[in-house]
């Protein structure tokens, strides 16, 4: 076995374990062995397990973000030290200095590098289990000889084998066209979540910053790389992206509907359809009392007092 | 003679160099800024490969990626320089002997 072989072994073993599984379910529900449909939906089921075992650090990068607020004013005095300067060490020295108030407050924005790395190895599990089941052998756990080859050849539609890809399909149309299809789907819902994040949920500050130019650049350079990666990955494994995809965009969507990050354009429309809501009920918004109450609880002086100066103040009194 | 060879001796470490040169251009923008870390872990890895060769590299890059998950303190972690190096990094990064005084 061969070092990458190794690595993947228990990976694969865990997702066949959890295809398998979800496909006994829907088998036992009175679903197709055999059928392309029970298949997808055990894909969808992948999908569902390992993107909720994500949901904790999705929870723990909102949290934080919430805590960017109370530390703006201070990002955007170190914003402003480094206003201008585009050479490579105030580049370096505004990342340092950015870092330094993260830690001495105890937050940080960034989710770092782990939910990349852990979805890498499970998408590329999941291509070697049905590479190897396309190829009609057997896998390294669970998923037997006879479950191996229903799986390589369950077909999405009833036409597209999940095992084939566009640099295996020999020509065939069918193939070809869902590919196309779910490449096209792929980079529309990468695009739009993309596009929704970072032209709704971002404060004016985070606009402003360099970091966002980059995340600019990234929106238009992912598709491409999707355009190209999908040619040589088997229609399952698109699937699971795709449908991945999907969860992101609408745990986003829900995240930006119900708690926006303050200040942002998604806060504002929050705010307009809280006061609208609360118009059409007849209830009085909360933020703003009653105008009786302020005035009672801070007498407002009627006129600023004047400084005097100590002499003054001496021959006003004599 | 003893020149050369320790030229020859530095060519697995620019050979990573390089590599990660490569990796910082072209797959890091993918995902953006990701790191809990200054410097990231990318950059970390070079300078870590740059200072201390490649296995002693790999060894620091292992543990600072372990150390870079979503519920470490993060902040700043610069990699541990050797006092006197008697090598000399070029403007791309890669790293040469000190020029004969």
């Amino acid at each position: 076995m061969d070092i990458i072989g190794g690595i993947l072994w228990p990976i694969k073993w865990v997702i066949e374990a959890i295809l398998v599984g979800f496909h006994s379910l829907l088998t036992m529900a009175g679903m197709e062995s055999a059928a392309g449909i029970t298949w997808v939906l055990s894909i969808c089921g992948l999908v569902v397990v390992v993107r909720a075992a994500l949901i904790p650090v999705f929870v723990r990068q909102i949290k934080s973000q919430r805590k960017m607020l109370e530390i703006s004013p201070e990002l955007k005095k170190i914003q402003d030290k480094y206003k201008g300067k585009k050479d490579q060490f105030s580049r370096e020295a505004m990342s340092r200095d950015t870092m330094a108030l993260y830690k001495k407050h105890g937050t940080n924005p960034l989710s770092s590098c782990l939910p990349l790395l852990l979805q890498m190895p499970i998408f590329f599990g999941l291509f070697s289990v049905l590479n190897d089941a396309y190829a009609d052998r057997p896998g390294v756990g669970l998923l037997d000889a006879r479950l191996s080859a229903e799986f390589g050849s369950a077909e999405l539609f009833g036409i597209a084998p999940l095992g084939s890809s566009i640099a295996s399909s020999e020509g065939n149309v069918a193939v070809i066209i869902i590919a196309v299809i779910l490449v096209i789907l792929m980079t529309g819902s990468q695009f739009i979540t993309q596009l929704q994040i970072m032209s709704k949920n971002q404060s004016p500050e985070m606009k402003a910053s360099p970091m966002y130019r980059q995340q600019r650049i990234m929106l238009y350079l992912l598709p491409l790389v999707f355009v190209f990666s999908g040619f040589a990955f088997p229609i399952g494994v698109m699937f699971y992206w795709f449908t991945s995809n999907i969860w992101t965009m609408v745990q986003q969507f829900i995240v930006i509907r119900n708690m926006p990050t303050p200040g942002s354009e998604a806060a504002q429309a929050r705010e307009a359809r809280l006061a609208r809501k609360r118009q059409r009920k007849g209830i009085p918004d909360p933020d703003d009392e009653a105008p009786g109450t302020v005035a009672v609880e801070e007498p407002k002086k009627p006129q600023r007092q004047q400084p005097v100066s100590k002499q003054r103040a001496k021959k006003k009194k004599s | 003679m003893l020149r050369v060879l320790r030229v020859i001796a530095l060519i697995p470490r620019n050979a990573v160099v390089a590599v990660l040169h490569v990796y910082r251009a072209v797959i890091s923008p993918l995902y953006g800024d990701v790191c809990r870390y200054y410097p990231s872990c990318s950059a970390y890895g070079l300078r870590s490969v740059q200072e201390h060769g490649v296995l002693k590299g790999a060894w620091l890059t292992t543990r600072r990626l372990a150390r870079c998950h979503p519920w470490a303190e993060g902040g700043i972690d610069d990699v541990p320089l050797p006092a006197h190096s008697p090598y000399r990094r070029t403007r791309f990064g890669f790293i040469t002997l000190e020029r004969k005084a």
